[in-house]
Parts: C-alpha cells; sequence; structure tokens
C-alpha cells in the first residue's frame, strides 16, 4: 500500500481531520461564507508552507486591494511580510479574466507556477471564475487545466469560493478535496465548525469538527470520538494494587483505593464534600504520580485557600511541579478544545493522578449534546489507555429529593466506579454521607458512612445510624 | 500631455490612480502585469513609468532592470510604489527614481511625478 506524500496544512489540528495533511500536487476547493475563515485558512497553510522552504503563488480575483489583505493578516502571528515578493507572491488576474478570458488566465497561471517554482498555488475567486465562465464546461476545462498544470510539477492548489459547490457540480467532481468551513449560531452563541466534505485517497475524518480563530490563525478541534475511535484500551490483567483516594477511609469503603487507569465518579449536591475529596486525591501527587486538577469552577486561587482551609498542602506539590491546575472558566467553552486541553495536559506531564471538577463544565460546553455519550466514551477511553485514575465530580441538581439521578444512565455505564454523597436530614441534623455504588471488578463495603469534617480533613467515619431513604437525602428511623 | 505607463495587476488600484494622474492633466496608460508594461513601454515610449512590485508574469523590479537595460528606455524615469516590498525597492537605487509606500498618498506621488518630470534629463 502506498502512502500519498503530504504537505502539512500548518493550522493545528487539521492534518488529523485529513488524515495526515494535504495530498502534495492536489487540488482542493475550500468553501464557506464571506467570515467563515477560507482567506485566513489560505495564508495559514501558505506561511506554514514557507516555514518549509516551500514557494507560494497567491492569485487572486478579487475586489479587495492586496494592501488590505496585508493589514487584516497582518493582526496574525503567522503572517511576516518579510517573505512577501520573495517566497510568497500575490497576485491579481481580474484584469487578465475580463480582458482576454479564463483561457488567458489559464495560462498565465501555468507561467507564473513555473517562474515562481511554487509548490502551494491558492486561487481566491473561484465564484468569480465562475460568473466570467459561459457554460459550465468552461469552468470545469479551467479548474481542470489550472488543476493538471499545478500536479504536473507537483504544486498544491487551493481553490478558494464563497459558494457553496454542490456535489454534482464538475469542480466538485474535479477536484481530489473538498473542506467546507462554517459560522453558525447555536442558539446565542456562534461556532465555527469545518466538515471534509470529500478526500480523495485519504481516510478523513468525516463530520463536523469545531476550530476557532485568534490572533494565532486558525486552530482545529478534531471531534474527539471521531478521533479517538481507533483506540482501544488495552485491558490490564496484571492487576496492579489500587491507588490511595487519600481520604481516610475512603480506600476502605472501595475495597482498598482506586483501581489504577478508571474513572471514579463523585456524585452529590453542592456542599458535601466532593471538591475536597479531590482535593486530598490530588495531594499525593509526587514525581511519580503527577496530578492535574481540571476544573471549571474554582480559580487556582480560591482552590488553594479551599485547600489550606481543609489542612491539604498543595502548595509542596504545586512547588515541585507535582500538581498542575488548570482552570477553566464556565464562558463560552468549546467541547473539542476541552477535550484536547484535557489530554495535551496529560500526555505532556505523564499525569497519573486526574481530578476533573466535574464533568458539567463539558455538559454546558457541548452545542449538540446527544453526542456527549460518544464523547465521553472516547475522552475516558483515552484517559484509562494512558493510564490515569481519575477522580471525576458530578455535581446533583436538588440538595434533597427522592430522585437521584446521576449523569445520564448511558454516561454513568462509561464510568469504572460509582461513590454517591448526600446530605442527609435526620432528626432536625444534617448528615454528609458517602456510600459506594460500584467499584470495577472489585468488592466493596455496601455500607452509607458518614463523611467527617475534622482538623486533619474530611474523612470517612462511622456507618450511618439505622435509617431508611438516606439515599434521598430525606431519611426516616428504621423500624426494627 | 506627458504619457505615464502604470503597471498595477490590482484593477481597483490601476483605475483610481489613472483617474488620479489624468486629473493632474497626464495621459495614462495601464497595463496588468509587469510583461505586458514592458510591451507598452517600448510601443509608447512615454515619460514616466509606475509601477507596483508584486506581479503576475515580471515583478516592478524586473520590469524596472529591464528598462534600465535597454538603452532605449533607460533614460525614463521609474517610481515603485509598494506595500510591502518599499525595502527592496530602496535596496536598488540605481533602477528606482523614487520609492513610495502603500497606500497611495495622492499628494505625495503627483509631487513626485512633478519632480520627475521637471528634472533637466
Amino acid at each position: 500500500m502506498n502512502e500519498l506524500p503530504r504537505l502539512s496544512t500548518g493550522i493545528s489540528g487539521l492534518d488529523p481531520i485529513l488524515g495526515g495533511g494535504l495530498v502534495e500536487g492536489a487540488s482542493y476547493i475550500i468553501q464557506g461564507h464571506p467570515g467563515a475563515g477560507k482567506t485566513i485558512f489560505a495564508n495559514q497553510v501558505a506561511f506554514g508552507n514557507l516555514s518549509r522552504r516551500g514557494k507560494v503563488l497567491y492569485v487572486t480575483l478579487l475586489a479587495e486591494t492586496h494592501d488590505r489583505l496585508f493589514q487584516s493578516l497582518g493582526t496574525l502571528e503567522f503572517f511576516d511580510k518579510a517573505h512577501l515578493g520573495i517566497s510568497i507572491t500575490y497576485v491579481s488576474v481580474f484584469q487578465t479574466l475580463r480582458d482576454e478570458g479564463l483561457s488567458a488566465v489559464v495560462s498565465l497561471i501555468r507561467q507564473e507556477i513555473t517562474r515562481q517554482e511554487a509548490t502551494l498555488l491558492v486561487f481566491d475567486g473561484l465564484l468569480s471564475a465562475r460568473d466570467r465562465a459561459d457554460t459550465q464546461l468552461d469552468v470545469k476545462t479551467f479548474v481542470a487545466e489550472v488543476q493538471s498544470q499545478a500536479a504536473f510539477v507537483g504544486c498544491t492548489v487551493l481553490f478558494l469560493t464563497s459558494t457553496r459547490i454542490a456535489e454534482d457540480s464538475p469542480e466538485h467532481t474535479m477536484v481530489d478535496g473538498v473542506i467546507e468551513l462554517h459560522n453558525e449560531l447555536v442558539g446565542v452563541r456562534s461556532v465555527r465548525r469545518l466538515q471534509v466534505r470529500k478526500s480523495r485517497g485519504s481516510a478523513a475524518l468525516g463530520g463536523y469538527h469545531q476550530f476557532e480563530i485568534t490572533s494565532a490563525g486558525i486552530t482545529a478541534y478534531p471531534r474527539m470520538e471521531a478521533m479517538l475511535a481507533p483506540m482501544v484500551a488495552a485491558d490490564d490483567h496484571s492487576a496492579p494494587p489500587p491507588l490511595s483516594s487519600g481520604t481516610e477511609g475512603l480506600d476502605r469503603l472501595m475495597g482498598g483505593g482506586l483501581p489504577r487507569s478508571s474513572v471514579t465518579l463523585m456524585f452529590g449536591p453542592s456542599g458535601c464534600g466532593k471538591t475536597a475529596m479531590g482535593l486530598n486525591f490530588l495531594s499525593k501527587a509526587n514525581k511519580e504520580e503527577p496530578a492535574l486538577h481540571f476544573g471549571f469552577y474554582e480559580t487556582p486561587a480560591r482552590l488553594q485557600a479551599k485547600a489550606r482551609a481543609l489542612g491539604v498542602d498543595l502548595e509542596k506539590p504545586l512547588g515541585s511541579g507535582a500538581l498542575e491546575v488548570i482552570w477553566n472558566p464556565m464562558t463560552e467553552n468549546l467541547l473539542d478544545k476541552l477535550g484536547h486541553r484535557l489530554l495535551d495536559a496529560i500526555r505532556r506531564r505523564g499525569v497519573k493522578r486526574l481530578v476533573i471538577d466535574g464533568l458539567g463544565g463539558f455538559e454546558r460546553a457541548a452545542v449538540h449534546p446527544p453526542r456527549l455519550v460518544e464523547f465521553f466514551a472516547a475522552l475516558m477511553n483515552e484517559i484509562r489507555r494512558l493510564g490515569v485514575t481519575t477522580i471525576a465530580t458530578w455535581e446533583l441538581r436538588d440538595l434533597f429529593g427522592p430522585t437521584v439521578a446521576a449523569p445520564g444512565s448511558e454516561i454513568s455505564s462509561l464510568l469504572d466506579n460509582l461513590v454517591m454523597l448526600r446530605h442527609v436530614e435526620i432528626n432536625s441534623q444534617y448528615k454528609r454521607t458517602i456510600s459506594v455504588l460500584k467499584v470495577r471488578d472489585s468488592a466493596y463495603e455496601p455500607i452509607i458512612r458518614e463523611v467527617a469534617f475534622g482538623p486533619q480533613g474530611i474523612a470517612v467515619s462511622t456507618p450511618l445510624e439505622a435509617v431508611t431513604g438516606a439515599a434521598t437525602g430525606v431519611a426516616t428511623p428504621s423500624r426494627d | 500631455m506627458p504619457l505615464i505607463v502604470i503597471a498595477e495587476d490590482e484593477f481597483l488600484i490601476a483605475d483610481v490612480l489613472a483617474i488620479m494622474l489624468e486629473d493632474a492633466g497626464y495621459e495614462v496608460a495601464a497595463a496588468s502585469h509587469g510583461k505586458a508594461a514592458l510591451a507598452l513601454v517600448r510601443e509608447k515610449r512615454p515619460s514616466l513609468v509606475i509601477t507596483d512590485f508584486m506581479m503576475p508574469l515580471m515583478t516592478g523590479l524586473e520590469l524596472a532592470q529591464a528598462m534600465r537595460r535597454d538603452g532605449e528606455l533607460t533614460h525614463i524615469p521609474i517610481i515603485l510604489v509598494s506595500g510591502a516590498q518599499g525595502s527592496i525597492g530602496r535596496a536598488h537605487p540605481d533602477v528606482f527614481d523614487a520609492v513610495l509606500d502603500k497606500p497611495y498618498n495622492e499628494k505625495k506621488l503627483i509631487a513626485a511625478v512633478k519632480a520627475l518630470l521637471t528634472e533637466p534629463g
């Protein structure tokens, strides 16, 4: 089987979506409405190509002047005007098209590719070429001639157009790939997504992938469940000893500790001790077992203050680099951006102890909530595969109530261990309780215990007095 | 009426530039790339050439160098107007009589044109 030679796009996250990058000497249509990001896309690929000693010919049919284009590109980090006119050349062929027609444009492009020894040709304004063409056949011939001339010398081509080219159109048929950029309103927010609609010779990741445009240009976030699908965690039968939770009494409750490379969901209402148990788990971090707090609610400073109040020492592991705190404010987030940020942080430091506080932060970032099950399945599998032991928290909406809703039955079943924390009212007193509902491949104590806050921090204490209904938070004394 | 040849691939700029120069009392002929401009210069023998840098088939620098090599064209003053390659132009004082930066400044351009056209040849 032959591997096609590839041209990296230079756009973070895009190469895996394209199955390894653009195919050298192939031609692509980049389509999207005005403002979708086509120009930034093409220029980022162009400047990325320059850093690998490529040469770029950028041909426009646009009304906008190149000077205006450079002004707006000047706000982006990848743009370097020192290359202009030397390794990247912008030329307008509008007058040639107007005065002499498409065939003259083809001839001019052919001469320019050779003259510039271009490895990448960007043709911005296929729409104008279509307007000018007298028949569909003309455009087909135009696209075919430009791409065959470019392919002859191994030059990759990007045709940019602001119209959506139909799948049965000649242009769509001719080119090797079609990448569509969208900028859509979802509720009150806008979300940028891209889709590879055609990809000849490459197993591209289908469907939508979120991307954003910042001063660094475009960053694409491959859809987690699409990218990680083939990676299945190998079952570890060697059963290494479990990892200590760091909370007194909890290891015993869970049958010895947290099974390694497992995901534990700690769920309960606000104030019942989820974050505190997470902090205990992280305080055990050391060089061999680096830890990460990936949170949404507390700033790093608030988290440290909370730890101090609980008597948990985070200063030492933070100071030694054994612990990292990443705070993701609950503003407009992108689900896959969060997922990639988490995985990158795990891989970067070889994290072994992870606290996600909490899964609700991911849920809020989902613009298409039905995919959360697949998203979490992919994310959790990858986290396990990387040998990370995880505590994830989930906040129950009701402080008290007869219904105990874990995060969707499908999501709960993706998690290895379930630990429930509750406030229970007994005889006009509130008690914090903890109980284990599930531990992967291990026996555990099926007893509801009290949670105590003492000078040594949070700890699992004695079994709760005999009541019924503790799991709902409203208990009545058991009748003997 | 002195004739000025404009070499500029971007039609919007070429059009505005032509109007600007015509309003100032010059005759204008425009070409959309360096090669066409060189042919136009050979044919029309203008009093002055205003050229862009990045153009298809022949850059403004190549156009100017070709004119300087041609005994019959070498005396024609050339102004380079460029967005980003002004420094390349300024590095070649032997081929350009003036280098102006884009965006166009009408007063500066007309002043440069007048100065070059009134200079004793």
